[in-house]
């Protein structure tokens, strides 16, 4: 199966199913687990609509509706996503393409309606927070195995699952994190909870997996949560209408869709 | 007015019938208010209602989007933005009715991006959504994966608007007498003959986007024919000039054009260009017909966008050119101009921070564009900004200078 290197919101939340009960018995060190993570299975088709809640300190919320297809194609893996509220956004929509060839930087556009104009932006603003939420496009995305330096510090239950506890540190001293830790699932290689650290060394954020289900075979997440814990803001992440058994056609992921919208 | 104000009840009684229908209804309500830095007095207040009607299906959609703006107390304007109808096809999407069209990957200028007319009843201040006008068109789509080629017959000319005498953006044309105007020619008539006709391929890959067009149109600023007349002094027995008569008329123009954008190292490399053939320029040279002459003419944009610290920055270069140059054309040869674009979200996305600018190279003016929206709630937003003018009288920008302003938005999205 394609190495996931997506760096957009859908390619974060696919769990492959593929059972690893073998390899996890082995003694794996904190860069097999993280490649493990890195390396699952995902299905060739996906289409979704995400509600995004973002929750600040005085409990006031903000919701954004976006509906989402992704399609992979072999060697780019293709998504375009249609924000549905609030007001001010509607109708705008993103197409993202993301390359298995390391080396190559994510092609994104973006249609503004009131515009009328698709504009090709870049991919490189990964520290930037997504739609004013929690989740950096970074963090929405897969971290390339080799950016960061892993050590396996512990093994804890959580929610009833075993869990390895991975501490990564980024080789490039300007990243926005000093560290993470991350629960990855023994059995399914899953990040079930992840801990981000400012600069300072100081925890910044937590992300938790609140709910996944099973869909043909892969494990797909339903429900994830992010906190910051300085800002006491928080994001919620909910999928509903997942369908991995449509065929999306190639055509979907086109200007033409871009502007037609859904 | 009576027509408004019935299409305004028919709108309110058709709602629940539209719903019904899954006829999506959204827009905007906005109030804007500018006054002027020199005598405060307000530049503009003005209170928005868009509308639109949109319902798309797999085979069918159709849009209507009819705009009301209220001036001061007492004026209104009813404006249908766009009205039209769409089909679609296996590869093939047809548009049919009003509609704006926007072309090119310039910003703020309009180089390849000339379908659609400007209005600049209010100068380039408008947003850039609303500043081109909807031109009666049927619009052709054939895709074959991420190519396009799209071709635009218009049948009904749609002129550029300008603002009226007694506006704060009218500028007098000068005369060295009082001249008389004929407007006899002003107006295109309707017809097979008269129509327009643009084309375009467009080729989205990951490498770059790129657009080639070419159009055979009509130029939508009115060409100012000058026929003078000449006396004889009876003292000096020298002529002298007793007369002009200015006859506005509206000319073909045919251009081909091109852009691209693209992706390098997180920069976005952008270009447009195009080439028009046989526009028309004022001339001083006497023995020019009309005080005319028609050359060709080149404008064109090179733009790098890129982020710094979640600061976007957007930056262009424009040249306009006149080919074959003639000494005694009142348009300059070359005329250099660039923007400046700094935004940044910040506080979440709330509070968003903005600095566009204009700068002439030539004439040394600039139109400077701060402005600060906060979003109070999702779809609720509140504006302050200045259009702060500045530079050389004689400069596209600099001839505003008194009109610098400050400003605010208030708008509701739904």
């Amino acid at each position: 199966m394609k190495k996931i290197t997506t760096s957009f919101i859908t390619f974060g939340l696919i769990f492959g199913l593929a059972s690893n009960s073998e390899l996890s018995a082995q003694t794996l060190d904190g860069k097999q687990i993280i490649e493990k993570v890195y390396n699952r299975p995902t299905p060739p088709n996906q289409t979704s609509t995400l509600t995004m809640t973002l929750i600040n300190k005085s409990g006031e919320t903000r919701v954004r509706t976006i509906k989402q297809n992704t399609k992979d194609f072999g060697d780019v893996e293709k998504n375009i996503m249609f924000f549905i509220t609030p007001a001010d956004v509607k109708n705008t929509s993103f197409m993202n393409w993301t390359y298995t060839d390391a080396t190559k930087s994510d092609d994104q556009w973006i249609y503004l309606p009131a515009l009328k104009k698709t504009k090709r932006i870049s991919s490189e603003s990964k520290s930037d927070y997504f739609m004013g939420s929690d989740f950096t496009y970074d963090d929405l995305g897969d971290r390339k195995v080799e950016d960061d330096t892993h050590k396996l510090i512990g093994k804890e239950t959580l929610d009833g699952k075993e869990c390895y506890i991975v501490e990564s540190v980024s080789k490039d001293k300007s990243y926005m994190y000093s560290k993470t830790v991350t629960w990855v699932v023994k059995d399914h290689f899953i990040e079930l909870k992840k801990e981000f650290y400012d600069e300072e060394g100081e925890k910044l954020k937590v992300q938790h997996i609140k709910k996944y289900g099973d869909f043909d075979g892969f494990y797909i997440k339903i429900l994830e949560e992010m906190v910051n814990v300085q800002d006491k803001h928080s994001t919620s992440l909910f999928f509903e209408n997942i369908n991995i058994s449509v065929n999306l056609p190639e055509d979907l992921f086109t200007e033409r869709m871009l502007m037609r919208g859904i | 007015m009576k027509k408004l104000a019935l299409l305004i009840i028919l709108s309110l009684f058709a709602t629940p019938f539209l719903k019904a229908q899954n006829v999506e209804i959204s827009g905007f309500a906005r109030n804007y208010t500018g006054v002027l830095f020199d005598n405060g007095e307000f530049s503009i207040l003005q209170n928005t209602l868009n509308l639109n009607f949109e319902k798309t299906g797999n085979k069918v959609a159709f849009k209507v989007n009819p705009m009301v703006y209220t001036y001061n107390t007492d004026s209104i304007k009813f404006n249908m933005r766009e009205i039209y109808l769409d089909l679609y096809f296996n590869k093939i999407d047809i548009r049919i009715g009003k509609q704006q069209i926007v072309w090119g990957k310039a910003d703020g200028v309009f180089i390849t991006d000339i379908v659609s007319p400007l209005n600049l009843t209010e100068f380039l201040l408008p947003d850039f959504n609303e500043i081109r006008a909807g031109v009666y068109a049927a619009k052709f789509d054939y895709y074959i994966g991420n190519n396009t080629f799209e071709v635009i017959w218009i049948p009904v000319f749609t002129a550029l608007e300008t603002p009226s005498p007694g506006s704060i953006w009218f500028t007098q044309p000068t005369f060295p007498i009082q001249p008389t105007f004929d407007y006899s020619k002003r107006n295109v008539t309707a017809s097979l003959e008269n129509s327009e006709i643009f084309a375009k391929f467009t080729a989205i890959t990951s490498l770059v986007d790129v657009e080639l067009m070419g159009g055979y149109t009509w130029d939508d600023a009115p060409v100012l024919h000058m026929t003078k007349s000449f006396g004889m002094n009876p003292v000096t027995h020298l002529p002298y000039l007793s007369g002009i008569n200015v006859t506005p008329e509206y000319h073909r123009l045919t251009l081909g054009g091109g852009s691209f954008s693209s992706q390098i190292k997180g920069f976005i490399f952008r270009g447009e260009a195009a080439y028009y053939g046989g526009k028309y320029f004022l001339t001083e040279d006497m023995t020019a017909v009309d005080g005319l002459t028609e050359k060709d003419y080149l404008h064109y944009v090179v733009g790098l966008d890129f982020s710094v610290s979640s600061i976007l920055i957007s930056t262009q270069f424009i040249q306009e050119h006149i080919l074959d140059y003639e000494p005694g054309i009142l348009t300059k040869e070359t005329q250099n101009t660039m923007t400046f674009l700094a935004r940044a979200d910040v506080l979440r996305e709330t509070l968003h921070l903005e600095l566009f600018s204009y700068i002439g190279l030539t004439n040394e003016d600039a139109l400077i564009r701060p402005k600060i929206t906060y979003d109070i709630t999702d779809g609720f937003s509140v504006l302050l900004g200045a259009n702060i003018f500045v530079g050389d009288e004689a400069g596209r920008f600099g001839q505003y200078k008194d009109n610098s302003m400050i400003y605010t938005k208030i708008k509701y999205n739904f």
